[in-house]
């Protein structure tokens, strides 16, 4: 799905990227670590096809992102890590305008925009203007944005930073359904956890790239990352449930309640 | 990127979108409806309030245009605001880069912008406009059809140019505080030809006045064309990275520029067009001065003085007075060109050429082509030349300045070409001090 063959960026005198070759396959997953300025955001923005690099090759689904970048942007959903939403608009419109611009079908675009708005549960402030959005709020619409169109490869940069918990939850499993369905994820973030917990799925598969001064400094899957690091392999006892699952499940004994009392009330 | 690759729907997608957000603000439809209403009236009360009591025909006339010119004035400075919101907000905000991650291409969202700029605009130009001949020309007796046409042409290209000036801003400024500041680059110019656009109504000369509509149109086609060509991921996303120690910055980019520029003669070569372009001035001024002068045109009072002006440029005093008076007077006039090219998208080196082929035809016109020749041999032939080389030099600079590309090196163009006239000088300053040494000897 996504082939990058040594590529490399530089802005003037800055070299920002430099000999970056990974593949990402149909329904596999690619997470980038990596300090701030470590040339993630621009490897997302070279593969998106939104920037030219300075050297190597960029394919997505067999189409060079050189000679054809409005082809790879069409079948790319990059969500940046900034949300960049317009205020004025609200979040139907501003979902309606970019599935117009992915030239969606409107009766499509509608049924997809309502599906994703009751699955971030954001169907009640649909016709909100966003700038009275949460940041999390916020996020999940740049979300629904960035893979409206059902991309073939989602380019997502900290998707779930702004987020609590249940939401991060509920995104994660959304963006494992699209990959169950075909596409391919690359995904940069700071959160050890979460990428360990991405690393582990696909049967361990998912491959995890460590990112540094523009290059990629080791790239391989959980199980051979260990291997290499030369580290002390060992296993530890945690003590279960972790803070997150008591708090997951505290918020759905409460919601499920509140669901309970809501449908008591509307019969009553 | 061009026009031809443009989907018109997709631009029309990104316009409705920018109109829609500007008319969602309560402040803007304030303004529009004071810009289109309130203002129009109130200056029509005080024309019409003039004529009534008393105010003589012409005066109420003449008053009659300015007012709709102040009409459309307001609005047209307005366009700049939108604009910079439209271009330079939406970077702020981090909006356009999502925008630019969609499968639009630049062509794409420049226009869609652009158009919806020039619509909230213009609409306020055009609707303070008619409110204001309406309340005004009925029964006034008088309907400078004529000079509101002109008005409304050169109003268009002044919007436009502006709006092309806000893109240009955009790809070099992060933050609407930037671009506030790098906006009197625009508003500075364009002050003063709105000035000069007054000065023209005033004086009544209709003539004059389409003159100036069309230099707006030839300015606006450039800034938009600048802006186009310029407005791209690129230029957009990459000037993010390396702003750090900006003056060094500057001093490589500025050193970078002298480096591996051709000798003279290649240069020669290599901008023999721009040379051919400021050649072709001496000619064509010399057989247009011809023409001013022989069909009266422009009367011969007005062109004496500025040949008495260089005539006495030459000075009196010894010889080595008259020759130093030269030399300043043609040095002060081939390092002028380069700067005033910058600003004047090449055409002062074209004029540096023109200029004296037109005194030259002017003063044919008046004696004879023989007795004009003589006035410019043998020194010209040094001179000319020198002319030829340095407005060629000049043009180029011009050119390089409204040219941008999406790659950008914007700068570094502009400086090589700077450089390439810096480094002729070493050339065409001795051969100035010739000249003014045979003119002094021999003319």
């Amino acid at each position: 799905m996504l082939e990058v063959r040594s590529i490399a960026k530089r802005y003037g005198d800055v070299l920002a990227l430099t000999d970056l070759t990974v593949d990402v396959g149909e329904r596999s997953c690619l997470v980038l670590l990596g300090r701030n300025g470590a040339g993630k955001t621009t490897a997302l923005r070279c593969m998106a096809g939104v920037l030219a690099p300075s050297a190597g090759t960029v394919r997505v689904d067999g189409i060079d992102a050189a000679s054809e970048p409005a082809a790879v942007r069409a079948r790319v959903g990059l969500m940046p890590e900034l949300p960049g939403l317009y205020e004025r608009m609200s979040a139907r419109a501003y979902l309606d305008y970019f599935g117009a611009i992915y030239e969606m079908a409107p009766d499509v675009r509608k049924r997809r925009i309502d599906e994703l708005l009751d699955l971030f549960e954001l169907t009640d402030a649909g016709d909100r203007w966003l700038g009275t959005f949460s940041k999390g709020m916020r996020q999940k619409v740049a979300l629904i944005r960035a893979t409206l169109h059902r991309p073939r490869l989602v380019l997502a940069d900290e998707p779930t930073s702004a987020l609590d918990p249940d939401s991060a939850r509920r995104a994660w499993a959304y963006l494992k359904d699209l990959q169950a369905h075909g596409c391919a994820l690359v995904i940069c973030t700071h959160n050890m956890e979460e990428a360990e917990h991405l690393g582990a799925s696909d049967g361990g598969d998912a491959a995890i790239g460590i990112m540094s001064a523009g290059r990629a400094l080791a790239i391989g899957n959980m199980s051979s990352l260990r291997a290499r690091s030369g580290l002390p392999v060992r296993s530890e006892m945690r003590e279960l449930p972790t803070l997150q699952d008591i708090y997951l499940a505290v918020i759905s004994n409460h919601s499920g309640n509140h669901q309970h009392e809501l449908a008591e009330s509307r019969s009553a | 990127m061009s026009w031809l690759n443009l989907d018109r729907r997709k631009a029309q997608l990104v316009a409705a979108r920018d109109l829609r957000d500007a008319i969602s603000e309560l402040r803007l439809i304030l303004a529009m409806v004071g810009l289109t209403i309130a203002i129009p009236l109130a200056c029509a009360i005080g024309v019409r309030g003039l004529a009534l009591y008393g105010g003589g025909t012409s005066v109420v006339n003449r008053l009659s245009v300015v007012g709709a010119f102040f009409v459309v004035f307001i609005p047209a400075s307005f366009s700049l605001v939108l604009a910079l919101e439209s271009f330079v907000g939406e970077r702020e905000r981090t909006t356009l880069e999502v925008l630019i991650s969609t499968p639009l291409k630049e062509a794409e969202i420049y226009a869609g912008k652009v158009a919806a700029v020039l619509a909230i605009s213009l609409t306020l130009c055009y609707g303070g406009l008619a409110v204001y001949c309406l309340a005004v020309f009925p029964g006034l007796g008088y309907f400078p059809l004529d000079v509101l046409i002109a008005l409304a042409l050169s109003t268009i290209c002044q919007v436009a140019a502006m709006v092309a000036g806000a893109v240009i801003i955009s790809l070099n400024a992060r933050t609407m505080r930037a671009a506030n500041v790098m906006a009197s680059f625009i508003i500075l110019p364009m002050s003063v030809a709105l000035q000069t656009e007054a000065a023209l109504i005033l004086l009544g000369r209709t003539e004059f006045l389409w003159g100036f509509a069309g230099l707006m149109l030839a300015l606006a086609a450039i800034l938009l064309r600048m802006g186009l060509n310029g407005f791209s991921r690129e230029a957009l996303l990459a000037r993010d990275s390396g702003l750090h120690r900006p003056l060094q910055r500057a001093a490589n980019a500025l050193r970078a520029s002298f480096q591996r520029r051709p000798g003279i003669l290649r240069l020669l070569w290599w901008r023999r067009t721009a040379l051919l372009v400021a050649a072709v001035g001496l000619p064509a001024g010399a057989a247009a001065g011809y023409v001013a002068g022989i069909t009266g045109a422009i009367p011969a009072p007005v062109v004496r003085p500025a040949l008495s002006t260089l005539i006495a440029a030459a000075g009196g005093g010894s010889q080595l007075d008259q020759a130093l008076a030269i030399i300043s007077h043609n040095l002060l006039a081939i390092l002028l060109v380069a700067p005033l090219a910058l600003i004047t998208a090449g055409l002062s080196g074209f004029l540096l050429t023109f200029l004296p082929g037109f005194l030259l035809g002017f003063a044919a016109s008046q004696s004879s082509w023989s007795i004009a020749l003589t006035g410019i041999v043998p020194n010209g032939l040094v001179e000319i030349p020198v002319a030829i080389i340095a407005g060629g030099l000049a043009l180029q600079i011009g050119a390089a300045t409204i040219h941008m590309e999406a790659s950008g090196g914007w700068t570094a163009r502009v400086l090589a070409a700077g450089a390439d006239y810096v480094r002729a000088l070493r050339w065409l300053v001795p051969a100035l001090i010739v000249a003014a040494v045979l003119e002094v000897r021999f003319g």
